[in-house]
């Protein structure tokens, strides 16, 4: 069966490379014969990966460990769900897996196209196919994952306990759908420079793809934060290690393109810049992607060493130097005429949240590759850790924070004083009266202090924006407020829907805010019956329980819970050991509520004297940084759901066959 | 002056007042210092099990408060004692302030080169109005009244 895995990779890489040919030579051909069989080599492409993936799965569920990457990433222990998530959990599988979500987007996307777009698909199809035939590459030549061993193995070495974890089962695939899918506006912006199409037709048609990618670098990014929070045991979620950096990135420039592009479907503006973000955002997925498997820059997440780098920075090369081309190339078909009126107008506010977005990712990528650079200048290995990243940062958050409210209320064109008073009173005093509030309630000035205040603004500009709405919709066609409200929404989703992102943005800004600068922490060796106080929190170490399977043993501290003499329940943070490999991991006990999370951590257990070292911490807010994670979901999905009217679109609205034609 | 733009620069990030003489706290030591046993946390943030790395160097620093060594000469004791590398962030001096300058200036760069940007343009006379439709225009906007005229039939 292996060797049906190992030839379907391989026929998928030769229809692959298939179909660059028949796409590139039927777009300049204009051929419509050989550009359809591109596509349709595309759809094979599709099929071929996932039959080789299946295989995979296949050998990961039968415990087949005449394999090498099934004997290196599963045992039979290994729980039945975990084994699915090895495929993506090693190497080879993680390629595979990156292959199939690549071929199955090109899937859609020429299924979408069909009768679309059809000037710009034959490069569309040639692009992405020109990425999956990268990665089908590595897996045929390089990192085979169906390679047999010498001697077939009798059991597995098993998956890394830490990735032993729910969160393993949807984190790295949000990940990867956020990084794959982001290649399909960039085969558009591709397609769009090559055949000359500059206009927004390419936009509009990847508007969807690109908050589907947002969407997903999103999540994976907060899943993974939970993931640390929850798994590593350190009482944080966000250590700046490299490859949470690497997927941050594209995640802040794929933020400042949803934001730009709005200023070039309005104003015909920033065609430049906006083929640019697409192009960054793309190359920065390849980046993160070089920096986990390259072993080049020391990380928590890395795979194994594996001499993938060199070909990574080979793929990057050509994609920055492609790209670079033809921009360069098209550069003055790209300029437009389209200027900013004013220094007050919605576009200058929309420029600044990309510089500051931008210079974010920047300051991140910075910090992330400085050692390298500071090893080749100086010849001295130096640490860039989170105290760098905090303080570069931070100023940063608090600039971006402003202009998420400023942005969205500030007028189009040029704002008259008139405008600025009535969009700007009412949020301003809000957020003037909160940061005097919250100095008097005690809140010491800095970046916490100013968070909370410009959080107060940006959510009252959000309410006002909801309120006008919906109070001319009640005055104008005479609805009830809750009908009003849903219209309101209903009818115009791209912009409300924006602006429930927002009020999820400032949700996760208040809650690392809250959680850095006002945790409580506490670690204290107890006895059976001993107690220690955390914060508002008394905790009182009960016994030590263990359990044992045939996968792991579990040594668990019971820890009962009070607070001013009131028992709140018993906690029990754990000790796991598994047995293959032998190695420790720490499962932390949470008691969440919205104003704070109880954390508690075994740090190290006594058998003889009983003595167990519990590591207490009260993380303030912490559990809105989830919330807005959920808003930021539910904003994304309103401004993506299909309005009737686009339902309804012409078909030369969406670049047809006839426009196309003409 | 750019010494003097770089102290001011390095006193915002520090963020401490000048000439502070209150001990340090065992959080911000561990926290300025990384844990050398892989898990690329702070040592305040590294829980390994019985770290051999983390453990005695928290033993360490508590013992050196304990003495009134300020949080300089405690952090220097371990840089000469594992690298450079032991500290958390880049140190305030030579090359390393690149790494430190490095983002402000792109941003403030950047500001600056979008705030002439939006200066030139705001003072450049608006663009002539459009040209006068083409014959393809008129077909695509005739196109457009019939398909929309359709839609509203639909509706």
């Amino acid at each position: 069966m292996p060797e049906i895995g190992r030839l379907a990779t391989c026929l998928a890489l030769l229809f692959a490379v298939y179909a660059i040919g028949a796409s590139i030579g039927g777009g300049l051909r204009r051929r419509t014969e050989l550009v359809r069989s591109g596509e349709h080599a595309a759809y094979v492409v599709f099929g071929f990966v996932l039959v080789a993936a299946a295989i995979l799965v296949r050998a990961l569920l039968q415990h087949d460990f005449s394999l090498e990457y099934v004997a290196a990433y599963s045992s039979s222990t290994l729980p039945t769900h975990y084994a699915f998530a090895a495929l993506w959990g090693g190497q080879k599988g993680s390629l595979l897996f990156w292959a199939l979500l690549l071929s199955g987007f090109s899937a859609i996307v020429h299924l979408q196209n069909r009768q679309k777009n059809r000037d710009l698909m034959p490069w569309v199809t040639a692009t992405l196919m020109t990425i999956a035939a990268f990665f089908l590459c590595l897996c045929v030549f390089v990192t085979d994952p169906f390679e047999r061993m010498p001697v077939p193995a009798t059991e597995g070495r098993d998956l890394n306990p830490l990735l032993q974890n729910y969160w393993m089962m949807i984190h790295p695939p949000s990940l990867y759908l956020g990084y794959v899918s982001a290649s399909v506006p960039f085969a558009f912006a591709i397609a769009a420079l090559v055949a000359g199409r500059l206009g927004d037709q390419w936009i509009r048609t990847t508007r969807r793809w690109a908050l589907f990618s947002w969407a997903f670098l999103s999540l994976g990014n907060l899943l993974g934060a939970r993931w640390a929070y929850e798994v590593l045991g350190w009482g944080g979620y966000w250590a700046w290690d490299p490859v949470e950096n690497a997927a941050f990135m594209p995640w802040l420039v794929s933020t400042a393109y949803l934001h730009s592009v709005m200023i070039q479907e309005k104003k015909d503006m920033l065609r430049v810049w906006n083929m640019v973000l697409v192009l960054l955002t793309f190359s920065l997925t390849v980046f993160g992607t070089f920096l986990t498997r390259s072993g080049v820059i020391s990380s928590v997440h890395s795979f194994t060493q594996s001499g993938l780098g060199p070909f990574f920075i080979a793929f990057l090369l050509l994609v920055l130097t492609v790209g670079g081309a033809l921009l360069v190339y098209r550069l003055p078909a790209l300029r437009t005429q389209a200027t900013v009126e004013s220094f007050l107008s919605r576009e200058s506010a929309f420029l600044f949240n990309n510089l500051v977005l931008v210079g974010i990712a920047f300051a991140t990528f910075w910090g992330t590759v400085f050692p390298v650079l500071s090893e080749w200048v100086r010849g001295v290995k130096i640490t860039v850790g989170p105290p760098f990243f905090n303080r570069v940062n931070a100023p940063l958050g608090i600039a971006l924070l402003f202009l998420a409210g400023v942005g969205p209320i500030i007028a189009w064109r040029r704002a008259s004083p008139k405008n600025l008073r009535r969009a700007f009173v009412a949020p301003v005093t809000t957020g003037l009266v909160a940061a005097v509030v919250l100095r008097v309630a005690g809140v010491p000035l800095g970046y916490a202090h100013a968070t909370f205040a410009l959080a107060c603004f940006v959510l009252a500009t959000v309410v006002q924006e909801f309120w006008r709405g919906m109070r001319a919709r009640q005055a104008m066609l005479g609805e009830g407020p809750a009908r009003a409200l849903g219209r309101l929404v209903g009818k115009n989703r791209r912009r409300y829907g924006g602006y429930i992102v927002h009020v999820g943005i400032v949700a996760i800004f208040v809650g690392i805010a809250a959680s850095s600068a006002f945790r409580v922490e506490a670690t204290q060796a107890l006895r059976p019956g001993e107690s220690m106080d955390v914060g508002k929190f008394t905790l009182r170490y009960d016994r030590i329980a263990t359990e044992e399977d045939a996968h792991l043993s579990r040594v668990r501290a019971l820890v009962s819970v009070s607070t001013n003499g009131t028992p709140l329940g018993t906690l029990g943070p754990e000790k796991r050991f598994y047995k293959k490999p032998q190695q420790p991991t720490t499962e932390v006990a949470i008691r969440p509520t919205l104003s704070e999370d109880l954390y508690l951590v075994l740090g190290s257990y006594d058998p003889p004297s009983g003595v167990a070292t519990i590591q207490a911490y009260v993380n303030p807010l912490v559990a809105w940084l989830w919330i807005g994670g959920l808003l930021m979901g539910i904003g994304t999905l309103i401004t993506m759901w299909p309005s009737p009217l686009e339902r309804r679109a012409p078909a030369y609205a969406l670049g047809g066959i006839e426009a196309a034609a003409e | 002056m750019t010494r003097l733009a770089a102290g001011l620069l390095g006193a915002a990030l520090l963020a401490v007042p000048v000439g502070a003489v209150a001990p340090p706290t065992q959080f911000e030591v561990e926290e300025s210092l990384t844990c050398q046993c892989g898990c690329g946390l702070t040592v305040h943030a590294c829980n390994h099990l019985q770290c051999g790395s983390g453990d005695p160097i928290k033993k360490e620093i508590a013992e050196r408060i304990a003495r009134g060594e300020d949080k300089a000469t405690i952090l220097a004791a371990f840089r000469d004692r594992y690298g450079e590398k032991i500290l958390s962030s880049p140190t305030f001096q030579g090359f390393n302030w690149v790494a430190w300058i490095t983002p402000f200036a792109a941003v403030l760069a950047g500001g600056v080169g979008i705030s002439l940007v939006i200066r030139r343009w705001t003072r450049t006379p608006p663009a002539p109005p459009p040209a006068a439709p083409s014959p393809a225009d008129d077909e695509r906007r005739r196109r457009l009244a019939r398909e929309l005229a359709a839609l509203d039939r639909e509706a």
